[in-house]
C-alpha cells in the first residue's frame, strides 16, 4: 500500500473483472472434481478471499487510500472472524449432547 | 476563554486535528458499517458452514444446468454491476454528470436484473416444494432454512442498493449530493458484490448433486 493516490484506469479494471470471472471459473470446475466436501469447502473458500480482497483493494480502492484505513478496518474483521472459527469446534460438541431421536 | 473564542483566535485548523484517514467522514462511516456488516455476514457463513459440514442427510438439490447455469449468470450480472459503478464513480470525479448519470443508470439496471434472476430462482423453489422449514427431498430442512436466510439477507442487501442509487443519481443530478457521495454508495455496492463472491460457492457450487 502507499499513500499516493494513482487509481487504476477503467482497462486495469476490466482487467481485474476479468480475472474475478476467471476465478469464478476455476470454483466451477472445482465442484465438477470429485473432492471431499471438507476439500472443497477449503478450496472455495480460499478462491473466495483471494476473490474478496481484489475488491477489497483495487474496486473499494482500500489500497490506494492512506494506509491507516487498511490497518484499522481489516486486522479487525480478521480478528473477529479468527474468534467465530476459533470457538466453531465447539459447536460439534452440541451434537454430541443431543438426545438422540429413537 | 470560551472554546468558540478560541477557534475564532486560533482559526479551525489550530483547534481541529486532521483525520489521519484523509478521507471524508461520510465515506469512513460506509466503512465502519461494512466491516460490521462483514462479520454479520461471516456470522451466518460460519453458521451455514457448521450446518452443511455437521448435517448428515444434508441436501444437495442443485444441478450445472438449470442452477449452476443461472447462478453463474448472477455473478456476472453483479460483477459487472460493479464494473459499471466504477465508471460512474469514475466519471464523477472528472465532473462528467451525463457520463456518471449514465453509468449508474447501468449499475441500477444490472442490480434488478439480479434481483429479478434470484427471484425467479426462488420462486422455482418454492414450487418445488422448498421453503424454510420444507425439504421435498426428504433430508435436512436446514438446507432451506439456510439457502433462503442468507440469499435473503444479501437481496435485501442488493434492493437496498438500488434504492441508494437511485436516490443517489437523482441527488446527484439535482446538485443535492456531489462525487463523494456517489463513491461511499460505490462502496457499498462493492461489498454486496463481495459478500456475494461468498455466498455463491458456499450455497450453489457447495451444493451440487454429485
Amino acid at each position: 500500500m502507499t499513500e499516493t493516490n494513482h487509481e487504476p484506469g477503467m482497462k486495469e479494471y476490466v482487467a481485474i473483472w476479468v480475472g474475478l470471472l476467471c476465478i469464478v471459473g476455476i470454483e466451477t470446475f472445482l465442484t465438477s472434481m470429485n473432492l471431499s466436501t471438507h476439500g472443497l469447502l477449503a478450496a472455495l473458500l480460499i478462491l473466495a478471499f483471494i476473490e474478496a480482497g481484489i475488491a477489497l483493494l483495487y474496486f473499494m480502492h482500500l489500497k490506494y487510500e492512506k494506509p491507516n484505513l487498511f490497518w484499522s478496518l481489516v486486522p479487525a474483521v480478521i480478528f473477529v472472524l479468527f474468534m467465530m472459527n476459533h470457538i466453531w469446534p465447539d459447536a460439534y460438541r452440541m451434537v454430541n449432547l443431543r438426545v438422540p431421536i429413537q | 476563554m470560551s472554546e468558540s473564542e478560541i477557534t475564532l483566535d486560533a482559526g479551525h485548523a489550530a483547534v481541529l486535528e486532521p483525520s489521519p484517514y484523509a478521507v471524508q467522514s461520510k465515506k469512513l462511516t460506509m466503512w465502519l458499517f461494512i466491516i460490521s456488516d462483514a462479520v454479520t455476514f461471516g456470522a451466518i457463513l460460519f453458521g451455514y458452514a457448521y450446518l452443511r459440514i455437521g448435517t448428515p442427510n444434508w441436501s444437495t438439490p442443485f444441478h450445472f444446468s438449470p442452477n449452476i447455469v443461472n447462478g453463474l449468470i448472477m455473478t456476472f450480472v453483479l460483477l459487472s454491476s460493479s464494473l459499471t459503478m466504477l465508471a460512474a464513480d469514475a466519471a464523477a470525479k472528472q465532473g462528467r454528470k451525463s457520463s456518471c448519470l449514465q453509468w449508474l443508470g447501468a449499475t441500477v439496471v444490472l442490480g434488478i436484473v439480479f434481483a429479478t434472476l434470484h427471484l425467479r430462482e426462488w420462486f422455482h423453489m418454492f414450487d418445488e416444494g422448498w421453503s424454510l422449514s420444507k425439504n421435498p427431498l426428504g433430508g435436512s430442512v436446514q438446507f432451506g432454512a439456510t439457502f433462503f436466510s442468507i440469499t435473503g439477507l444479501h437481496l435485501m442487501h442488493v434492493i437496498s442498493g438500488i434504492i441508494a442509487l437511485i436516490v443517489i443519481a437523482i441527488g446527484y443530478n439535482t446538485e443535492w449530493l456531489d462525487a463523494g457521495h456517489v463513491e461511499t454508495t460505490g462502496l457499498y455496492w462493492h461489498f454486496v458484490d463481495l459478500v456475494w463472491m461468498f455466498v455463491f460457492p458456499l450455497l450453489y457450487l457447495m451444493n451440487v448433486a454429485r
